[in-house]
């Protein structure tokens, strides 16, 4: 489902060109959970994001499904993120204005669902992660799980070929992580939903099915494990 | 859209104290605009109907060579035969009446002061002029009169009082020295400043006399109800005059420039300063949207990773931005309309504050405001459209950064 092809990315900082990625080749197959490893510095975070295409690549090439992106314009890879890809940020990022309902609904809403589908499927994803009866709640009203729940629920109702974490539990302790792990778990068997972590976590890296290994922008190892 | 709009709403609202000083700076613009705007608008309109009613009616005919010569009030070239003008006239839609405009100077006590003398004909002046309802003390003029009504700031500049003589000393139509001695019959109070404050005016009978006009008379003034837009009438006018050679008509705008180019002046004057206003409250929105655009840039991150387009996000600062100046602008249409109504309803009396001060317009003692609606309405819109071109420039930067560093950004 997702190829990445030989990618390298340079970052010059002052007078000197970092090599963040070199030459990283993998492919990701549908229904993956899989986490990239490695130290700060290493490259995960560059590789999720060229994945993501939230940046370009210096060379080589990342097909998602299929469709190769260097070629594709801001506004295509914009359609293309919205469509296919959901995110689920370190620090949440949920609107802060926007009720929990909203900020899971402003999903669908770029894509232009209607309005009651939009109600029926916030709804009922609300439920399946488990903020039932929190919908009108504001993000400083919910705890970082909760909130880190919402940001899950943001990235899972449009139904995307791929959910992209960055290091998701970061900013919460072990038991909360934990809830969210086996959250993604759930619904990753239940919808078939492939997810990509970013992380040195050691826990994220246990829940993985599949750890890449990542050093100074290189895979090191790419170990599958058995569900 | 909707989701667009709900967005800008409640961002305007998670920092209210922030929306509501910004969008005062804005309504406070607009309160003055409208408030000086109505003042101006009040001054001139009042001003158009003082001269109109107490200075130079809708027109005035007068010979081409007294018109060129006009400062200096020549009689010699008068109107011979005032009749064939009003002949010439007859059925054009015009009131007229006869009068006599020369330079003269007035002696009283130990001293002399150099006056505008008006020769008006009583009987027919009022279908024209206000003259007779402002007399504020003593009567209005009455033909065979020897007497003399004089603007109250002459008469108070001289020290004259109702009862008491003058003289007047001038030149006949044939140049020849004469003096008047008159009496005082009344003082006239107008709202004009230009009548009140260097004006005489005698009956026409007795100046036809004294001066050798033997009929003639320096012009006749014209009353129209199209006075506000004169040029087509004037026109036709003229057309009609075109068998009198010699005789020309002015509109009262011609005959005013002086005070349509001050009032230019001043307007312009007053865009100035409401720019300057606008610019207080531009700089009070750029401010705060600068603020509201760099708190948000890792949700706006978030937004176009989201994939959500630029385009749209632009949508969602200008609706934001467009909200504060909707609530400044409904507040300072809102307090500009309770400005200007209170000032179309009373004014200010500026009589103790300006004396005798000529400042061009011809409005004395209390002002008045107008309504203008096409401001009004033109602020609110300027007020609002302006406040979100303003978002333009932050939103757009923050636009510019990688979708990366905004998600970084601390």
């Amino acid at each position: 489902m997702i190829r990445v092809e030989n990618v390298t990315k340079d970052y010059t900082v002052g007078q000197t060109v970092v090599h963040a990625l070199r030459g990283v080749s993998l492919s990701i197959e549908k229904g993956e959970f899989m986490s990239i490893a490695g130290p700060s510095g290493s490259g995960k975070t560059t590789l999720l994001n060229l994945i993501g295409c939230l940046d370009k690549a210096t060379s080589g090439e990342i097909y998602i499904v299929g469709e190769a992106v260097s070629s594709k314009n801001k506004k295509e890879l914009a359609l293309l993120r919205r469509q296919r890809l959901g995110f689920v940020f370190q620090s949440f990022n949920l609107i802060p204005v926007l009720s929990a309902y909203e900020n899971v609904s402003f999903a669908l809403s770029l894509l232009g669902t209607n309005g009651s589908e939009i109600k029926e499927r916030t709804h009922g994803i609300l439920e399946e992660v488990g903020l039932k009866g929190m919908e009108t709640r504001l993000p400083g009203e919910l705890s970082g799980g909760q909130q880190q729940r919402v940001a899950v629920a943001r990235a899972l109702i449009k139904e995307p070929d791929l959910v992209l974490a960055d290091e998701p539990t970061a900013n919460l302790d072990s038991d909360t992580g934990r809830e969210i792990l086996d959250l993604m778990v759930d619904l990753n068997k239940k919808h078939g939903t492939t997810f990509v972590f970013s992380t040195h976590d050691q826990m994220v890296m246990d829940y993985a099915r599949r750890l890449v290994r990542l050093h100074d922008g290189e895979i090191t190892s790419d170990e599958r494990r058995g569900s | 859209m909707k989701f667009l709009i709900t967005l800008a709403w409640k961002n305007l609202s998670r920092y209210r104290r922030r929306t509501m000083i910004t969008a005062a700076a804005l309504a406070v613009g607009l309160l003055f605009f409208i408030f000086l705007d109505g003042w101006l608008q009040g001054a001139e309109r009042e001003s158009e109907r003082n001269i109109i009613w107490y200075e130079s009616g809708s027109a005035k005919v007068m010979t081409d060579e007294y018109l060129e010569d006009l400062k200096s009030m020549p009689l010699k070239y008068a109107i011979q035969d005032p009749a064939a003008v009003e002949q010439a006239l007859e059925g054009a839609g015009v009131t007229t009446t006869r009068r006599t405009v020369f330079a003269g100077e007035i002696f009283y006590g130990e001293g002399s002061l150099f006056v505008k003398v008006v020769a008006v004909d009583p009987q027919t002046d009022e279908k024209i002029y206000r003259l007779s309802e402002t007399v504020a003390e003593g009567r209005y003029l009455e033909s065979g009169d020897q007497g003399v009504l004089l603007g109250e700031w002459l008469a108070q500049d001289l020290g004259i009082e109702v009862g008491e003589e003058i003289t007047i000393r001038t030149r006949t139509r044939y140049g020849a020295f004469q003096t008047l001695d008159l009496i005082v019959v009344g003082v006239l109070n107008t709202p004009n400043p230009v009548v009140n404050k260097g004006t005489a005016f005698i009956p026409l009978d007795l100046a036809d006399e004294a001066l050798e006009m033997e009929g003639a008379v320096t012009e006749l003034t014209l009353y129209f109800p199209e006075w506000r837009d004169p040029e087509a009438k004037i026109q036709s006018l003229r057309e009609r005059l075109s068998v009198l050679p010699g005789i020309t008509v002015e509109s009262w705008k011609d005959l005013s420039r002086d005070f349509l180019m001050i009032a230019q002046a001043k307007s312009a004057g007053s865009s100035v300063l409401l720019i300057l206003v606008f610019i207080i409250a531009a700089v009070g929105i750029s401010n705060t949207m600068l603020m509201a655009v760099y708190e948000r840039v890792r949700e706006i991150g978030m937004m176009r990773a989201m994939g959500m387009k630029d385009g749209a996000i632009r949508v969602a600062f200008l609706f934001e931005a467009g909200g504060i100046g909707l609530i400044g602008a409904v507040i300072g249409v809102g307090l500009g309309v309770i400005a200007n109504w209170l000032m179309v309803r009373w004014g200010i009396d500026m009589s103790t504050l300006m004396g005798h001060m000529d400042i061009g317009y011809r409005v004395a003692g209390v002002f008045r405001s107008a309504w203008h609606p096409q401001a009004i309405a033109g602020g609110f819109v300027f007020g609002v459209i302006a406040a979100m071109l303003f978002s333009i420039i932050p939103s757009s930067r923050a636009l510019k950064m990688q979708i990366t560093d905004c998600l970084r950004y601390e």
